[in-house]
């Protein structure tokens, strides 16, 4: 691909401003010339960094939301990739600098953005080597953004491991009194997945080969950009084509392809009689739960949040456990397809057990913090048994719809968990800036003495417990609802969860906010909230009612993509049934007829 | 003038008015005028515009659909129904259901469907052929509701103004110690009352007028969490919040329940409205999407239940999946040939179970908002909340909400959920009335007398009561929101709710105890036999009329009428109990009653409205209107005949209504509901009045009963033991799991990680410091720093990286080769 026409790609520069601004600024306060000593300075630069990063992201997000409308911008209800920029990077290996959005990255980019600006706003209080700490917060913003726009599997590698490495120095030093201890045991978890993870991109690279897509899909797939001049793009293709030995791709999109292929070859060739994608969705399952994080690899969470401090934790749970999330939505499904239709118990399985055993242990919590970090772990579980739910299946006659909806709810719930957690964490900072302590049963009378901040506070935490009307509670039921169609056991077990939410969230309120007086120490310290707090808080509030009342307006990004995926699978699932069905229909038609007798004389 | 356009749109308006008063409120409530008096006024001012707007609403619907028939009386003729409605459901469904069903079963009212009238406003999720929307679905029974919700809030509004005059300025609590000893002293919360309560009655009109169960949903947990925020509005009392808590949780179990019927019914039939609606298919062509309702009762069957064909193919999954797989390669074969043998499937008993869970989960939800058995131990609590609040909350609108959902989805209840819900409305209000008659906190009465009328009016539903059951619904919206009301200006003029200290009020209450009066007569449902009557004479007659039907046609479970017959018994002596108690004789406390006085004119006015309405509401107009009348309008396709089957508990027989409106049944039930009601009566004077009885001797006498009484059952500490303790118990349980267990590995993962990477800092460290610490390695030193952290730890990190790579290409090699050769 000429050079020239690689730099004119409309979305090379919003992208890439929004993935490496904050890697860029970082860089520049890092030099020698900014001094330590202007911390203030450093506070705002950091501050304005997030906001022009955001401010670019809903330029691209919202069309027409400052002027005309430009061609890089994101064309909602369109289901499919946009906004792609692609550059050669490390060629003998056909890495490539290949990123795109479409309705499932798009509202968690600018969830993103957003989140880091409010966050960086949070990061006032901070008073330790604030240079350093906001060095390091920018890098984990980029790396956090790289993620979720990157469409090149390396390059999706390279970001998630940029990200890891802020975050453990963010709690590891900037964190509470057991921040060490935390910080290892975050790094220890997140590289156990990181490592697997490694080995099942390098398994799909080495399996994959361009060869066997079509035309249509190597376009499709971006292998061969489809926006260049027809002649260049017939050599490109030819190229591949006349290629005696496999060309292999870590292009996301072009992996999806081959994947769901009728004879994939992740599903023929077998690793120790086990199939390679079966191999392969389970490691990178392994490395997106811990993320999420899932019973029993969470364990991370609840010290990380706890150490951490008030902004990071915002980020740890608004952000990184949605990487989980979108990372088994965006590769394991498409990529796996049939490993993920006879996994999809073990999506579920955990996603449900997260749900009730998160919640059980919220509610012997003490510590408020912890006892929100829990809380997320619960809330998680219904993302993963969001996307889980599998039910196009030949029992209901390959309806994709209600799996549709589980997944439609799963990336609501992680937008609505984006903001209720960030929220949640954020108004347990507040507290804990004045008092010091975290200890649920030494609060009490917090209303009478912060009413507005306990006003905003138990709004949070009401979209927390999923209350319609606030944000948890479209996600939740979507998910909820559409499990039956999957596992009535499943299902069953999610609703029971509504029980124990209730009760942990109204008992920590009821601890926290009401009650005749405060219990702890410092309770002089117990001052209204300030207006630099008021402004991280109210829009957080605000978003939680506009999304909770108005769904449609983040359904209208996320619904087409993710119902195309859907919809994508299920006709696999279809074919998939069909190819083995033409073997099974070898098998003497007598054995069916042998299973309706017995059906029959059953009644 | 197009009801179709018209109705939504006033209703529409009532519903919201109450939520533009609750932003504006919640806003500037305390700015309204001095210590935020003035939001008395807003608050008030939109509730009684939604009453209007009401008020106009029903104008319309009654213009468009008269209720023609000189009917209710619903002591009267059986044929009255025959005529009442046989010409007022043609034109409207034509409005309203796009010809799809309207005329062909004009001429059979017992396969009418009601007029109504339904539509979307908005789409909360849309994907394939599932939607979620807010919308409305309005019938004469949301009409009904919506003239009486926003009459009985505006009384209490009004009364509150009144009430509630303690918030105006600072409050101390004198129930609250605090640790220095002193009673809690805070501002007033005037505004935040009324703030509360607008929302509160947005949310519930939102049930009434919603279109669909999810819906209902939304504003059920809506109704819920305020009813959280009024019971703990004393949030500073322990016992407040802990009440309002267990409010909001025991609720939650019901709606547990409530989801899962949801989900049955979601996940088999892909919607949720409860009337068809229309809109583009995937080609863009117009179709008609069947709500529940039709789903069930098809026109097919002529409205008579039948198991869904969604909801047999989700049960025979199995076999569809074999078909479908058969015929893999054509698709269209595979689909007609299932749509082909549904109906043998549905014959073999297929959805059967489904749409039992169906209806059993919905009614979980029920019985919890209306507090029945076993959920009903979160009502008497409720009572921490202000007294106007327990009067509209938690008597008259939010629990009988549970009520009118089963009426709404009443059409989609197989008879076996009806006999469930029968029993449990009859061990309900039974069980109710007996903690009633020892109680001794005025309201812990009335809210025990709620819980036992809700008893009832799910038992009418249950035996087949479907306007007997919603009659009362209405009948006791007006005297229990006015006994509360009462009771309430009792305590504002006693300060205690102990009716131990009352007595003797009448003389200075004159108002008060005449309407309390006029309220209690209505419950007890006094009249003259046969004659006339206050308006619960008509409403628990009729329950218990077709309750007897019911006991008649289905013998083997006639304990239902006599447990009906007995509740009469025990809430006429309860209710009398407590008149006598508080009114009559003389007074027991001398300090509390030098103190007590009548009440101001604003709380008194309401107490006159509710009275007469309590008085009359169950009467019918010359013209013909009258409640009942109207509820026979609305009620839903296929009920009013009787019909015999049974699918899981063997075969029942719901009689048809009318049929307990005639002859035998209806002498007789008259005749028990008075004789009953005349001896409970009788015997409260005996005790309290006459003093032929002592009370203290009964009690004596009857000492386990009593204390079993008093101490409601052990109901609290049975779910305290059986519930709470273990669910606490796995809380923490699975919180030492993570410390114990999950952290022990990890912990023990890292020790040894950190050993084999620790060697070279081992050497590093003797050679910088010169001693080691051997217990060092134990723990990571604390309080290190920046530059240590960078030093020591990045080692291990690339340490961790080299070694990582290194076996990630072995593997990766070792894989590659097996899955090559493969």
């Amino acid at each position: 691909m000429p050079p020239m026409h690689a730099l004119s790609q409309p979305a090379l520069w919003p992208l890439s401003a929004i993935v490496f601004l904050p890697a860029l600024v970082a860089a520049l306060l890092s030099l020698p010339i900014i001094p330590k000593a202007r911390e203030e300075f450093i506070r705002w630069v950091a501050l304005a960094t997030t906001a022009v990063v955001f401010a670019i992201s809903l330029w691209m997000a919202v069309p027409g939301l400052f002027g005309a409308i430009g061609p890089a911008q994101f064309q909602v209800g369109e289901a499919g990739m946009q906004g792609i920029v692609k550059l050669p990077w490390i060629e003998p290996f056909g890495i490539e600098y290949l990123l795109g959005v479409d309705g499932i990255s798009m509202p968690l980019v600018v969830l993103t953005t957003f989140l880091s600006m409010l966050a960086a706003a949070a990061s006032w209080p901070i008073t330790k080597h604030v240079k350093a700490y906001f060095v390091l917060f920018l890098l984990l913003e980029t790396g956090m953004l790289g993620v979720f726009v990157s469409l090149d599997f390396f390059l999706f590698y390279v970001f998630w491991e940029v990200m890891l490495l802020p975050m453990y120095f963010l709690i590891g030093i900037w964190g509470g009194p057991r921040r060490e201890y935390a910080a290892i045991k975050f790094f220890l978890y997140t590289l156990l997945g990181s490592v697997l993870m490694l080995l099942a991109i390098l398994m799909l690279y080495f399996a994959s080969d361009l060869r066997s897509l079509s035309d249509e899909q190597l376009l499709a797939a971006h292998v061969v950009s489809p926006a260049i001049a027809a002649a260049p793009r017939e050599a490109a293709i030819a190229a591949i084509r006349a290629n005696d030995a496999p060309i292999h791709t870590f292009n996301l999109l072009a992996l999806a392809q081959i994947g769901q292929s009728a004879n994939s070859p992740f599903a023929a060739s077998k690793v120790w009689g086990m199939s390679l994608e079966m191999w392969a969705f389970l490691l990178l399952l392994i490395g997106f739960v811990i993320k999420v994080p899932v019973v029993p690899v969470h364990t991370w969470l609840p010290d990380a949040h706890v150490e951490a401090p008030t902004p990071i934790s915002m980020i740890l749970a608004g952000v990184l456990l949605k990487l989980g999330g979108y990372g088994i939505l965006r590769i394991c499904y498409p990529v796996c397809p049939g490993a993920g239709l006879s996994l999809a118990w073990l999506v579920c399985g955990l996603g449900v057990v997260s749900m009730v055993y998160g919640a059980f242990a919220a509610l012997a919590q003490k510590d408020f913090k912890r006892m929100v970090a829990y809380s997320s772990v619960s809330h998680m579980g219904y993302v993963m048994l969001g996307i889980g739910v599998w039910s196009a299946v030949a029992g209901q006659e390959y309806r994709w719809d209600a799996w549709a909806q589980g997944v439609n709810g799963a990336m609501f719930q992680m937008l609505a968990h984006g903001i209720s957690s960030a929220g949640m964490f954020f108004m347990v900072g507040v507290l804990y800036d004045r008092v010091h302590h975290r200890n649920l049963n030494e609060f009490g009378g917090i209303f009478n003495r912060m009413p507005v901040y306990s006003g905003l506070a138990i709004a949070v935490f009401f979209a927390g417990l999923g209350l319609p009307g606030l944000c948890g509670f479209i996600g939740e039921v979507l998910v909820t609802l559409s499990s039956w169609n999957y596992s009535r056991v499943l299902a069953v077990i999610s609703a029971f969860t509504v029980i124990l939410t209730a009760s942990y969230i109204l008992w920590a309120i009821q601890r926290v906010y009401l009650g005749a007086e405060y219990k702890g120490p410092h309770g002089e310290a117990l001052t209204p909230i300030t207006p630099r707090e008021l402004s991280i808080a109210a829009p957080l509030v605000f978003l939680a009612i506009v999304f909770g009342v108005a769904p449609q307006l983040l359904f209208n990004y996320v619904t087409p993509t993710v119902n195309r995926q859907v919809e994508t699978l299920a006709d696999w699932t279809r074919r998939h049934d069909q190819s083995a069905g033409s073997v099974v229909a070898i098998v003497p038609a007598v054995t069916r007829n042998e299973v309706d007798a017995s059906g029959e004389s059953r009644e | 003038m197009d009801p179709a356009s018209t109705l939504p749109l006033l209703l529409g308006l009532a519903w919201l008015t109450p939520l533009v008063s609750f932003v504006a409120i919640l806003f500037f409530g305390p700015r309204m005028g001095p210590h935020g008096k003035s939001s008395a006024a807003v608050a008030t001012a939109a509730i009684v515009v939604s009453l209007a707007l009401s008020l106009a609403a029903l104008g319309t619907w009654l213009s468009v659909h008269p209720v023609q028939a000189v009917s209710h009386d619903s002591h009267a003729a059986a044929d009255s129904h025959a005529d009442s409605h046989a010409d007022s459901h043609a034109d409207s469904h034509a409005d309203s259901h796009a010809d799809s069903h309207a005329d062909s079963h004009a001429d059979s009212h017992d396969q009418a469907l009601p007029p109504a009238y339904s539509g979307d406003w908005y789409t909360l999720y849309e994907g394939g052929a599932l939607k979620l929307s807010i919308g409305w679905y309005i019938d004469a029974l949301t009409v009904l509701m919506f003239v009486v919700v926003t009459f009985i809030a505006s009384c209490i509004h009004i009364y509150a103004a009144g009430y509630m005059h303690d918030e105006l300025h600072d409050f101390t609590d004198h129930t609250v110690h605090l640790s220095d000893g002193s009673h809690f002293h805070r501002p007033g919360r005037f505004s935040r009352f009324f703030q509360s309560l607008s929302l509160f009655c947005f949310s519930m009109l939102g049930i009434v007028i919603a279109g669909n169960l999810a819906m209902i949903f939304i504003f059920w947990e809506l109704v819920g969490i305020c009813s959280w925020f009024l019971i703990g509005f004393y949030y500073e009392r322990q016992s407040a919040s802990n009440a309002a808590n267990k409010a909001f949780i025991v609720n939650r179990v019901g709606d547990f329940g409530m989801i899962i019927g949801m989900m049955a019914l979601w996940g088999a039939l892909g919607t949720l409205h409860f009337a068809d609606s229309s809109g583009q298919n995937s080609a863009g062509i117009e179709t008609i999407r069947p709500g529940l309702l039709s789903l069930v009762r098809p026109e097919a069957t002529h409205h008579a239940l039948h198991v869904p064909d969604g909801m047999v193919k989700f049960a025979a999954a199995d076999r569809v999946a074999e078909i479908t797989l058969d015929h893999a390669t054509r698709t269209e074969d595979g689909a007609s040939e299932i749509a082909s043998r549904v109906d043998d499937w549905r014959a073999m008993g297929y959805g059967r179970w489904l749409l039992f869970v169906a209806g059993i989960g919905i009614f979980c939800g029920c019985v919890g908002k209306s507090a029945q058995f076993p959920l009903f131990v979160w009502l008497p609590d409720a009572m921490e909340g202000p007294t106007p609040v327990s009067a509209l909350v938690h008597s008259a609108t939010m629990v009988a909400a549970g009520v009118f959902l089963m009426g709404r989805f009443y059409p989609v209840l197989t008879p076996d959920v009806l006999l469930v819900i029968a029993y449990t409305g009859a061990i309900t209000l039974f069980l109710a009335a007996t903690i009633a008659l020892v109680a001794t906190d005025i309201k812990q009465v009335l809210a025990y007398s709620t819980i036992s009328q809700l008893g009832y009016m799910m038992l009418a539903l249950g035996v087949g009561g479907w306007v007997a059951g919603l009659f009362h619904l209405f009948t006791h919206a007006f005297f229990k929101s006015l006994l509360f009301l009462c009771s309430g200006s009792v305590i504002h003029a006693c300060h205690t709710n102990d009716m131990r200290k009352m007595g003797g009020l009448a003389k200075v209450m004159p108002w008060t105890a005449g309407t309390m009066l006029v309220g209690c007569l209505a419950i007890i449902g006094a009249g003259v036999p046969f004659v006339i009557g206050l308006s619960g004479y008509y409403s628990k007659d009729s329950i218990l009329a077709q309750a007897l039907s019911f006991s008649q046609a289905n013998p083997s479970h006639s304990i239902l009428f006599v447990a009906a017959t007995g509740g009469a018994f025990l809430t006429a002596f309860y209710m009398f109990r407590l008149w006598f108690m508080t009114f009559a004789g003389q007074p027991r406390d001398a300090h509390i009653s030098e103190h007590a006085h009548e009440s101001p004119r604003v709380m008194v006015a309401p107490l006159v409205a509710l009275a007469i309405l309590a008085i009359v509401a169950g009467w019918s107009l010359p013209g013909g209107f009258g409640i009942a009348a109207m509820l026979e309008q609305a009620r839903p396709a296929g009920t009013a005949a009787t019909v015999t089957s049974g699918y899981l508990f063997g075969s029942l027989t719901i009689p048809a209504e009318h049929e307990s409106h005639v002859g035998a049944i209806h002498e007789t039930a008259t005749l028990a509901a008075f004789a009953t009601a005349a001896a409970g009566v009788l015997l409260a004077a005996m005790m309290y009045v006459w003093r032929i009885l002592s009370p203290l001797a009964v009690a004596w006498v009857f000492r386990p009963i009593y204390t079993f009484l008093k101490q409601r059952w052990y109901f609290d500490e049975l779910y305290g033991a059986i519930f709470v303790q273990p669910v606490l118990g796995i809380a923490s349980l699975a919180s030492s799991i993570d410390l114990g267990v999950i952290d022990k590995i990890i912990d023990g993962v890292a020790w040894t990680a950190r050993q084999l990477a620790g060697i070279d800092a081992w050497i590093d460290r003797t050679l910088v410091d010169g001693l080691v610490n051997a217990t060092a390695s134990a723990t990571w030193s604390a309080g290190i720093e920046l530059k240590k952290l960078q030093t020591g730890h990045l080692r291990q990190y690339v340490m961790f990286i080299v070694i990582g790579t290194v076996a990630m290409f072995v593997l990766a090699s070792l894989l590659l080769r097996s899955s090559l050769a493969a």
